[in-house]
């Protein structure tokens, strides 16, 4: 019995012993459970919240550019994507590996993928690949099931309508450089032209969007957005039908068109050539093309139209000639010309190589004697020539609403001290006033210079549309004015102007004046040789004369001012002019 | 006949029966939350199992204590032969065979196993007393009574069953008052045998078993499971994040939803209000299962079953928690009664049906204690 009492007694320690254990681990489950759910709740909270809401940033969408007349030029397409959970890129080279066979990858798609995964973006997505064909969709939906975490998304991307016409111009959009907004890795930004000038206005602000997913990636619902504003549209003054004619007839030839509302300062066309197709860098330009273009010969890249330096040849002799009427000199003084003016030792020669005989300042620009304007040389102050120069756009930036104008060269003593560090010489001058020598001068330039000269006006060119301001007249006398289109309209009208042959067909009437931009130094050997000076196509190409036309058109009533330069093509009237003749007689037909 | 059945019905703690019938709603309140977003619903299924369930346990309730003690060994070796089947014959599930497929139904052997292994125990102890040292060498049956199937179920391979069996039956021997030195020797022996019973494993089987003890290295991510489940009932809170509504549950971070990891996802929506309420249920049907058993009219064979079957059910689900909130390490094991799966819910119902006889038993007496006056009998 007492044997029995002490096992009983056992037994029940050993119950007790059983319960108290289970006690304990009772409460080793209680803490714990505690510091889960009440201490660290706030943790664990915003983990799962991680695990399930992805963020998406919503890229705006690029404000459209119209013409004129209200036509679309630049516009945008959408474009698929494919994206990928930023939390599951330890998959991205197993998918790459398995999507090849239905997916092309370039070496560009790669590289922007290292580029976006490096980056602090953001969103919670990265995009594997864009421009997904419709052959690629299709497949990839087919097979979606087995890559969970990547989905579909849709872009709008930039779209240019003619591609190559408006590159200059509108330049192209791009991915920011070290922008101070690295969570925007995908924002792309005007890197050149109106797309640059405009981006403000053009490029929206963003939004974001939260996404619930489940573990897989799917199921995805929108729980919350903030949506993106698209930029605004903008209107140019181009006007496409003449810009896409105009850089038609240029097709082949290195060279610029600019044409200018005479009345408002529109630029109702801007063409340079040869151009690059501005939609290949809308989706990134591949390093190899890229290299192309830089080291193209023909530079592509280059903006002739405001960019461009070239001499004005013989259209800066209306300056010359606006001078000398502007300073009390007779225009009907005669001078004679043999083909050639002495000074001092050196001979200054007139591109006909006979000579013009006897003429006054009207026959002078008309027939664009060299000699005539050498002999007003003589009596010409350089610094007040580039002065008036200046005041009708040469030698200074016109501010056209583009980047990277050219200034150009009007040269005078400061510049010549400045630049050359020597003094002036009188046989500069001589140069100066033809148009050659250091004289370097835009396309845009020489057509604001006709553009002021037709309206009396101090019109400047601009490319966005705007409602006119009052626009103040030149500070010259309207009747110095009056001649210089007088003798402008017998280039183009009057038997024995230069531009004779390319007068407009109708009962419109323009004026200019040919140029011819000598790229090279005719040489006193080479002139006196027995085979005389050398034709341009006996020359190398680079070394060929560059061919300038202004004009302006109607004659009674500007409307349109116009420069052609085509380079290395031989004289203005040659070529430059008939190309000008059919653009303002599109330009004039489409306004009237 | 029948008026002695409704009698028996009638003698039923009808408190603990109420108990289990609510940890019971509790698992099909969660079974409804995770079968939501399932093509094929759990919901019927599991709640037909629970309806046979109950009536099993109310049935078990009215069989006297002595069929089990009786059939102990015949029961014990009925479920050994099962167990066999299912290991090498039964068909491959979650990369383990540890089922039999009946006219589409599966079922376990090795969670009856438990039960059985308790019985024969009980048995055992109550026939042979261990007073001195030399009885220490009868412990041979009862060791080879545990060892047999548990070596069966670890080669299934299925560790979480393994451990419970190896903890229960460790439990029983306690309960039964073997020495200290007893269970010393037992931990040495045992430490010298497996390495040799591991090289009669085969490499698949290895790998399994070593997959279950580093979850880090487990390519299925169970270190990923962890972390999600902890991350649910964390984020639960205090007060959950409501019935239907627990992100990490219904968007599919929480593995395993429906059985292992359903504590997790009431922890998620129910918070900690849930999680301590089912903790106090659990302690609630313990201690009634543990007072009825340990009380002092029970025979020993009957106190060794009433506690074995009770720890069973209590450490069942409380290594169920301590896994899914990271206490130990995760091996398969589900939550009782309100996990999904049939044969461990069968399991627990017959189990507290014992119980609910063994409290039956205990009313008799003390019916009968005006005539039978001795606290304690044998």
């Amino acid at each position: 019995m007492t044997r029995d009492i002490e096992t009983y007694k056992k037994l029940q320690r050993r119950s007790l012993i059983l319960g108290l254990s289970k006690t304990f681990f009772t409460l080793i489950v209680l803490s714990k459970l505690y510091y889960l759910q009440i201490l660290n709740k706030s943790k664990y909270g915003k983990l799962s919240d991680i695990n399930r809401i992805k963020i998406k940033i919503l890229y705006p969408e690029r404000g459209r550019i119209f013409d004129l007349y209200g036509d679309p030029i630049a516009e945008n397409r959408i474009d698929f994507q494919l994206n990928l959970f930023r939390e599951k890129r330890n998959l991205i080279d197993q998918y790459i590996k398995k999507l090849k066979k239905i997916i092309r990858f370039d070496d560009l798609d790669l590289l922007e993928l290292k580029k976006n995964l490096k980056s602090d973006n953001v969103s919670d997505f990265i995009i594997l690949k864009k421009n997904l064909s419709w052959k690629e969709l299709e497949i990839f939906e087919l097979l979606s099931n087995k890559f969970p975490f990547l989905f579909i998304t849709k872009e709008k991307v930039r779209n240019y309508t003619d591609e190559l016409v408006f590159s200059h111009v509108l330049g192209y959009v791009g991915y920011q450089k070290n922008s101070d907004n690295k969570k925007l890795v995908n924002l792309k930004v005007g890197i050149s032209g109106i797309e640059k000038v405009y981006n403000d206005k053009l490029i929206g602000s963003h939004g974001w969007e939260k996404i619930e997913t489940n573990s897989s990636g799917r199921n995805m619902k929108k729980l919350q957005e903030n949506l993106s504003l698209p930029g605004k549209n903008i209107q140019t003054n181009l006007i496409s039908e003449v810009q896409n004619f105009s850089f038609k007839q240029l097709h082949g030839m290195s060279g610029s068109v600019v044409l200018m509302d005479c009345e408002t300062g529109g630029v109702n066309c801007l063409v340079s050539t040869p151009s690059f197709n501005n939609n290949n860098f809308s989706n990134g330009v591949s390093t190899k093309e890229w290299k192309r273009l830089l080291n193209d010969k023909s530079n592509p890249l280059l903006n002739r139209s405001v960019a461009g330096l070239y001499s004005p040849g013989s259209t800066f002799k209306l300056m010359t000639a606006m001078y000398a009427l502007n300073n009390g000199f007779n225009r009907e003084t005669k001078f004679s010309c043999p083909g050639f003016v002495e000074l001092g030792s050196h001979k200054f020669h007139c591109w006909k190589k006979g000579g013009h005989g006897l003429l006054n300042m009207f026959e002078g620009i008309k027939q664009s004697c060299d000699c005539y304007f050498y002999n007003l040389a003589k009596e010409i102050e350089i610094d007040s020539l580039a002065k008036l120069a200046r005041n009708f756009s040469l030698g200074i930036k016109t501010g056209i609403d583009l980047p990277n104008e050219s200034i150009g060269i009007m040269p005078n003593r400061a510049w010549k001290r400045s630049n050359k560090g020597e003094k002036w010489h009188l046989g500069e001058t001589f140069n100066t006033v033809i148009g050659q020598g250091f004289t370097l001068s835009t396309p845009l330039q020489i057509t604001t210079m006709t553009a002021r000269i037709a309206s009396g006006t101090e019109i400047s060119p601009i490319l966005m549309r705007t409602k006119n301001g009052s626009i103040k007249h030149m500070n010259y006398d309207e009747k110095n004015l009056e001649f210089i289109r007088q003798t402008m309209f017998s280039v183009v009208n009057e038997i024995g102007g230069t531009a004779y042959s390319s007068r407009l067909s109708g009962n419109l009437f323009m004026a200019g004046k040919t140029g011819t931009s000598q790229v090279r130094r005719i040489t006193k050997m080479e002139r006196e040789s027995e085979s005389g000076v050398l034709e341009n196509k006996e020359l190398p190409y680079e070394l060929r004369d560059h061919s300038i036309f202004t004009c302006f058109a109607p004659f009674d009533k500007p409307k349109f001012a116009l420069t052609v330069l085509i380079e290395h093509m031989g004289s203005g009237s040659k070529v430059a002019a008939p190309i000008a003749k059919k653009i303002l007689e599109l330009a004039l037909k489409k306004y009237y | 006949m029948v008026k002695d059945f409704i009698d028996r019905i009638k003698n039923l703690n009808w408190f603990f029966v109420f108990a289990i019938l609510f940890l019971t709603f509790v698992g099909v309140v969660m079974i409804y939350s995770a079968t939501l977003g399932m093509k094929v619903s759990i919901l019927i299924p599991h709640l037909i199992k629970i309806f046979l369930g109950v009536i099993l346990m109310i049935f078990v309730g009215t069989v006297n204590v002595d069929f089990w003690r009786k059939n102990g060994y015949f029961l014990y070796f009925f479920g050994l032969l099962l167990l066999c089947w299912a290991t090498f014959y039964g068909f491959l599930g979650k990369g383990s065979r540890r089922w039999i497929s009946v006219y589409n139904l599966n079922f376990q052997p090795s969670e009856l196993m438990k039960i059985f292994v308790i019985i024969s125990l009980a048995k055992f102890f109550d026939e042979k007393k261990i007073q001195n040292s030399k009885d220490y060498f009868s412990l041979i049956l009862p060791i080879i009574l545990v060892c047999l199937p548990v070596l069966l179920i670890f080669i299934q391979p299925d560790l979480g069953t393994a451990i419970i069996i190896l903890f229960i039956s460790f439990i029983v021997f306690f309960a039964a008052g073997l020495s200290w030195k007893f269970f010393i020797t037992i931990f040495s022996l045992f430490l010298m045998v497996t390495p040799y019973l591991w090289s009669y494993l085969k490499d698949y089987q290895k790998n399994r078993i070593l997959t279950l003890f580093n979850p880090e290295n487990d390519p299925l991510g169970s270190g990923y499971h962890i972390i999600q489940s902890q991350i649910a009932i964390g984020s639960g809170g205090f007060f959950g994040k409501g019935w239907l509504k627990g992100s990490q549950s219904h968007l599919d971070f929480l593995p395993e939803k429906h059985t292992d990891f359903i504590f997790s996802m009431l922890g998620e929506e129910f918070g900690f209000i849930g999680t301590v309420s089912v903790i106090g249920l659990i302690t609630v049907i313990t201690s009634v299962g543990y007072r009825i058993s340990n009380s002092l009219n029970q025979t020993n064979f009957n106190r060794l079953l009433g506690l074995g079957i009770i720890s069973n059910f209590f450490f069942a689900a409380i290594i169920n928690m301590s896994m899914v909130i990271g206490v130990l390490p995760v091996v398969g094991l589900p939550f009782p009664l309100v996990s999904y799966g049939g044969s461990s819910m069968v399991t627990y119902f017959i189990g507290f049906g014992i119980i609910l006889s063994l409290h039956r038993s205990l009313s008799l007496q003390n019916e009968d204690s005006s005539l039978i006056n001795t606290p304690f009998r044998n």
